[in-house]
């Protein structure tokens, strides 16, 4: 009869269905993306305990202490504090909070990480709307129309195995760089430049998107990227055009 | 008052010796427009409130339309972004803050004894600022020449600059939320006063009710937060109208330094929406599982925690800028999620051994429950700065946030409506119909915000009005549609209850659940002034000590008195 414990149990077999391995998320095409998708997998299954635990106790308060028919008008049981209890219930989740931290710092600081000597530089600049990625080391950089409904955004390989730095900016508003496979986003900020490490593990055709809301156009400010063999990803950057004649 | 008489045999505490003098009889619109009165103003809040339920309602459906499948149908990109905008903005600031301070409004007088709030022209002229502000808000999304605003409701710089945002729609909307804002500081200042003057003698303030403490607690939240975002509204029409470069890189000002100002009142924000629910859920569940409040202290300690840490922890919103400091806001996201989540032990621990009566106040509470667990843990994935790297600016921050604020504050409201209905107009809500109510509301919503985790994870950005078709999103974002729809249906029969209710006048009496506040010893509505005469004040439930003296007080629970 309960309908809160139904709801419960369908909400868990929902999140245990989903949950064989990846909760149905990218489990990372880039090193960084991996260390990311590995916090996940904790603070996942530290949610999945928490809520089980939650909802179990609710549901039993529901089920055992329901207002019985014959006495409408009986009280509970009119305790109001324990406070042993009370601590108990305070401290486990200081400690589950503390885990979660020292895990989240972790993998904040391998992902952070910054190598002085990238294979590879891409540079990386949003407009209202598109992007235009160049690779200022080789000195040529990838054309594409501005974005729009019905233009798709441009096309930008990258080596399987090597570390790419991105320099990311924005020369009008604030716009994001987001590509969910690799798990990570920055943001494109004018007048600053934010610099990443990214380093693709596993070739295949993702897709990248402004996540940052930037006006009219926000919705087609895609892009691609290609994770190619190292040997493939150089003959493609010799036939892109030199930035000095574009 | 019909308990007047059992109320003289356990002494009586006289508030006001003058007789009532009956206000000269006016035609009653005019009587709404000039009232100082704190209930009326209270369900003034209350039913603008509403009404901006409905518009932002309205503005949302008609996103999860063009959501609905793959490719754009309905919508200019144009109109999609100003719909999330103005939706946005009405939902936070036009509906669940607003209709926090009406139930403050009509319910803490009440609660504390008084027969009204401190300052009652102040207060009138709250409701006017929020009325206006409001208005405003509307003009900027559908009425403004050269184009409704479409900056997001953060107006981010440098995207609302003049440059990128012609028109005076962003104008009306920063002049719009910066008289709202206004209105929430005066409301605040309020709320403050009157609960540190204005008790009854006995009420201590441990001996408050938990609503009451978490107006308090939001009122002063409001007033450390909303001074800096009215000066970031200010400097942002400089930049606009004025030539300024406040947050305008072109002219060395610094974008970022906005994001600071705006967050700073966004993150508390979000407790100042979610607190006075937090409170309305913690009246109802001990008065319906027939017992006091788990944990009074530990609860009233642990709303304190979240109110102070909850200055603390805006840059979580920044993660993905690269220029804060992220472990430290991923230490004080994840510390308030302490004090947040012990509250559930509270609420079940005034659950356990008890007598539980499901009505439908407790049935919206046991949703709060059933939805902000979800949204809290996946509050917790967010607090954590490598995780927001995978999904902030997703549907799964949308989800979550839903999860809080609509599965959280919303169910709140409802629970609250349908608690507080027969108080304040006498009359009985359906029970029958209130089921309905909230099934669907309930089934409508998990149906909308559930698959929104999904196509987050999956990668869908929010603020889209298109998406290609082969990404995995289309079946999710179709089910989401479909929860839409059934919340809808939920919120039109909310009103034909409240409709049928009105033609159907079934007589509520002065008490119908067996409420614990002070509220419930009055009669149901309450007379102007509020009260004839007040039960003595020897715990923190004083009308249920009033309707149980058999049962005196139970010798721990007899608080310290603290002045």
């Amino acid at each position: 009869m309960s309908r809160a414990r139904v709801a419960a149990i369908a909400l868990l077999a929902a999140t245990a269905s989903s949950c064989s391995s990846s909760f149905g998320m990218p489990s990372g095409a880039s090193e960084q993306g991996q260390d990311i998708f590995n916090l996940w997998q904790v603070f996942f299954w530290a949610a999945i305990v928490v809520a089980a635990v939650v909802y179990g106790l609710l549901g039993w308060s529901l089920l055992r202490y329901r207002r019985r028919r014959a006495e409408p008008d009986a009280l509970g049981r009119q305790f109001r504090e324990h406070i042993p209890l009370e601590i108990v219930y305070t401290a486990i989740p200081v400690v589950i909070v503390i885990g979660l931290f020292a895990a989240s710092i972790s993998t904040g600081d391998t992902v952070g990480d910054v190598t002085p000597n990238p294979d590879v530089v891409l540079h990386a600049e949003a407009f209202s709307w598109g992007w235009r990625f160049s690779f200022p080391n080789e000195g040529v950089i990838v054309l594409s129309d501005p974005s729009g409904e019905g233009v798709p955004g441009p096309v930008v390989k990258l080596p399987v195995g090597e570390t790419v730095r991105v320099e990311l900016t924005s020369n009008d508003v604030i716009h994001a760089f987001w590509v969910p496979e690799f798990l990570f986003k920055r943001d494109a900020i004018p007048g600053r430049t934010n610099i990443f490490d990214v380093t693709p593990t596993t070739p295949g055709t993702y897709h990248g998107v402004c996540s940052e809301y930037c006006g009219l156009n926000h919705a087609y400010m895609t892009f691609t990227v290609e994770v190619v063999p190292a040997q493939e990803f150089r003959s493609w950057l010799t036939q892109q055009p030199s930035e000095s004649t574009a | 008052m019909a308990h007047a008489a059992t109320v003289g045999v356990h002494g009586v505490t006289a508030v006001a010796e003058a007789p009532i003098v009956a206000e000269p009889r006016r035609r009653r619109p005019v009587s709404w427009l000039t009232t100082t009165d704190h209930k009326k103003i209270g369900i003034a809040y209350c039913v603008t409130a509403f009404c901006f339920f409905l518009i932002g309602g309205t503005l949302a459906d008609l996103m999860r339309a063009e959501l609905a499948e793959p490719g754009r149908q309905l919508l200019t990109p144009q109109t999609y972004n100003g719909l999330f905008t103005i939706h946005g903005i009405v939902m936070i600031f036009l509906f669940v803050a607003p209709f926090g301070v009406g139930f403050a409004n009509y319910l803490i007088p009440l609660q504390i004894g008084a027969p009204d709030m401190a300052f009652p022209r102040l207060n009138a002229l709250s409701y006017w600022f929020y009325l206006g502000g409001g208005t405003l808000v509307l003009l900027a999304g559908f009425a403004a020449a050269g184009g409704g605003a479409k900056t997001g409701w953060y107006i981010y710089s440098p995207l609302s600059n003049l440059r990128y945002s012609p028109g005076v729609g962003p104008d009306l909307l920063i002049l719009g939320l910066a008289l709202t804002a206004l209105a929430t500081l005066l409301s605040g200042l309020n709320i403050v006063t009157t609960v540190f003057l204005l008790r009854a003698p006995g009420m201590t303030m441990w001996r408050l009710p938990i609503f009451t403490w978490n107006m308090v607690i939001t009122a002063v939240l409001g007033l450390v937060a909303f001074p800096p975002a009215l000066a970031a509204f200010v400097l942002l029409l400089f930049d606009r109208r004025l030539g300024g470069f406040a947050f305008d890189p072109l002219g060395g000002g610094d974008p970022i330094i906005y994001q600071h100002l705006f967050w700073f009142l966004g993150h508390p924000e979000v407790y100042i929406l979610i607190l006075p629910f937090f409170g309305v859920i913690t009246e109802i569940i001990p008065v319906f599982s027939r017992k006091p409040l788990f944990g009074y202290t530990g609860f009233v300690l642990a709303t304190l925690a979240i109110g102070a840490l909850s200055v603390g922890v805006w840059a979580h919103h920044m993660f993905t800028t690269g220029v804060v400091d992220n472990p430290f806001f991923t230490a004080m996201t994840l510390t308030i999620a302490v004090p947040t989540g012990v509250k559930f032990f509270n609420w079940i621990g005034s659950m356990w051994g008890g007598r539980i009566w499901l009505a439908v106040p407790m049935l919206f509470s046991i949703g709060f429950m059933l939805n902000f667990l979800i949204g809290g843990v996946t509050g917790v994935m967010l607090a954590s700065a490598p995780i927001d790297f995978s999904v902030s600016d997703s549907y799964f921050l949308v989800s979550h946030f839903h999860y809080t604020m609509m599965g959280g504050a919303v169910f709140g409201i409802f629970a609250g409506i349908y608690f507080w209905w027969p108080k304040i107009t006498g009359y009985l809500l359906s029970e029958r119909l209130g089921r309905v109510v909230f099934v669907f509301l309930f089934v409508g919503f998990n149906l909308t915000f559930w698959p929104q985790f999904v196509v987050g994870l999956r990668g869908m950005p929010r603020r889209i009005v298109d998406y290609d078709t082969n990404l995995g999103w289309n079946t999710p974002n179709l089910v989401s549609t479909i929860g839409a729809g059934l919340l809808t249906i939920g919120v039109l029969t909310f009103l034909v209850d409240v409709w049928t209710s009105h033609r159907r006048r079934t007589l509520a009496g002065d008490d119908p659940w067996g409420g614990y506040s002070l509220e419930w010893a009055t009669t149901s509505p309450p007379p102007e002034r509020n009260f004839a005469s007040l039960p003595r004040i020897r715990s923190e439930r004083p009308a249920f000590d009033l309707h149980h003296p058999d049962l005196q007080p139970v010798a721990a629970a007899e608080p310290k008195a603290n002045r």
